[in-house]
């Protein structure tokens, strides 16, 4: 990685035996955009604040794709059945919508705060891994395998030469055969298990909101709601189905991104 | 190496500074502002077009080889603004992966992807030391199967979006204040509408009125699928057309 020139770590301790890249790093995170995950006893929902920077973008170039991929892939993957997730990741990384909750595998789904761009190397590098997982052991890859091996990357970029480390902290919701399970990875590649979690501006008020209304029996409708709550405690204008984005996963297995009509269906609600 | 606050290197090569902001790529953004160009893309309904300065700042050069307007395939077009040098390269290679792309996979490679494929480039040159983010931001057109009209911005950050109507450059954000008002209603531009909301636009935010020869204008159209940059004729055209609107 890098050039030989650059073949030492930008990454090194400071003489209080901190790592300070890794802590602007955090810093890049702390200012972007408010995401949180909250972890239902039947679920896990995922959601962000999608504040576009002019009227003059594309809503389309930032939709919802993966109600696109399931349709698509069906004849395929009755032909090609075990080859489901080639197909996944090819489709995926060419029909790229500039959307911040992205799918992993089927079963697994992530949202970040932070840097855009270094979010998409992320994704990408983990949709691989996933992929030679199941290659190898012919099984979906377990979530904890996947945050493990998305963390060791994210740990290389801290030690490795000529690089510097990501810019984006992950909030990964999966649900395999230990159940729901939601993950937090940071820029540092410590990685750890939540029942619920936030991270971005309004990092501190979300988190006391989620201490507040956590119970751990709650349905994965009333997550939702939740975070739907949580979300509108910091919002900046008018919270709508177009400037939120929510993620969820249920017992059925199947990662989804929700649209913009059912999010104001949730909205009405919460109303 | 000396830590700290980053020991100034923070502002050399694109490491973290300690607001968590990455100097370099800021740098980047303001090398695109230096270049003391203007460029304007709109979207219309069934075309995209893309207008920006053309300056020449020599008489002894051959006016035909300033361009900051490049086809990448025969239907997909590049608007660069900024560094020409920078300009060139990102060119070169995305010429070489639309090329490879069509060969791989036996089918014209769609706008969007060739702007994720810019923008991927871009990202990697915001983590890596040795290499610097280039000086430029692209404009992508062309018209995609599926979605029709398509016009994609991507920037030194590794950011990209598509846009109904944007700008790039010196006066990025006045051309964006004005496209705003235009298209707040969500028109559907005709294809003269659209070259004539692109120029009038230029000309409203630079306050000048253009010759032909001073604007360079691409266009792809549904009904036509190729890139193409207008001739000065059919550029007096437009800026006629415009002057008797007015």
């Amino acid at each position: 990685m890098g050039d030989s020139q650059y073949s030492f770590s930008l990454t090194t301790f400071s003489p209080s035996g901190k790592l300070v890249q890794i802590e602007h790093a955090l810093t890049a995170v702390g200012s972007g955009q408010t995401s949180l995950g909250i972890k239902a006893a039947n679920g896990v929902v995922i959601a962000t604040e999608k504040k576009l920077p002019s009227i003059l973008v594309d809503e389309t170039s930032v939709r919802d794709i993966s109600s696109l991929f399931f349709h698509k892939s069906q004849p395929f993957s009755c032909l090609l059945f075990r080859c489901h997730f080639l197909i996944l990741f090819f489709f995926l990384n060419y029909l790229w919508q500039v959307q911040k909750i992205q799918i992993l595998t089927p079963n697994i789904g992530v949202v970040y705060s932070g840097m855009g761009p270094d979010f998409r190397v992320l994704v990408r590098k983990s949709r691989k891994q996933a992929e030679q997982y199941h290659r190898l052991y012919k099984e979906p890859i377990p979530v904890t395998q996947l945050v493990r091996e998305t963390a060791a990357v994210m740990q290389e970029f801290t030690q490795s030469g000529g690089v510097r480390p990501f810019g984006v902290s992950l909030l990964v919701a999966g649900y395999d055969d230990k159940g729901p399970q939601l993950y937090q990875v940071d820029p540092s590649g410590s990685y750890f298990s939540w029942k619920a979690s936030a991270m971005g501006k309004n990092v501190s008020n979300a988190k006391t909101f989620l201490e507040k209304r956590y119970t751990d029996d709650m349905e994965l409708d009333d997550a939702v709601h939740t975070a739907i709550l949580t979300l509108k405690e910091g919002f900046e204008g008018q919270i709508s189905g177009k400037n939120i984005e929510i993620g969820i996963i249920g017992a059925d297995k199947k990662f989804r991104v929700l649209t913009s009509a059912e999010i104001d269906d949730y909205l009405a609600e919460v109303e | 190496m000396s830590r700290g606050s980053g020991g100034g290197y923070d502002r050399h090569i694109t490491i973290f500074s300690p607001e968590g902001r990455l100097f370099q790529v800021e740098y980047a953004f303001k090398a695109v502002k230096a270049a003391a160009i203007t460029s304007i893309g709109v979207r219309g309904k069934d075309s995209v077009c893309v207008v920006t300065q053309k300056k020449v700042p020599d008489k002894l050069l051959d006016q035909t080889s300033v361009t900051h307007l490049f086809p990448i395939t025969k239907y997909l077009g590049l608007l660069a603004t900024g560094m020409t040098a920078d300009a060139r390269t990102l060119v070169q290679q995305a010429r070489n992966e639309a090329a490879e792309f069509r060969f791989r996979y036996g089918y014209e490679m769609p706008v969007d992807v060739l702007a994720k494929w810019i923008a991927d480039k871009s990202q990697v040159y915001t983590q890596h030391a040795y290499m610097r983010p280039l000086g430029v931001i692209a404009l992508v057109l062309g018209i995609d199967e599926e979605n029709g009209p398509q016009l994609y911005k991507c920037d030194p950050a590794g950011h990209f979006y598509g846009h109904k109507a944007t700008s790039a450059g010196l006066k990025e954000q006045e051309a964006i204040n004005f496209l705003e008002k235009k298209m707040k209603n969500d028109p559907a531009f005709s294809y003269e509408e659209t070259v004539q909301t692109a120029i009038s636009a230029l000309q409203s935010v630079l306050q000048e009125d253009f010759k032909a020869t001073e604007i360079e204008v691409g266009v792809v159209r549904a009904d036509n699928r190729v890139f193409r940059v207008l001739s000065t004729e059919e550029i007096d055209e437009h800026l006629t057309a415009i002057s008797e609107r007015d």
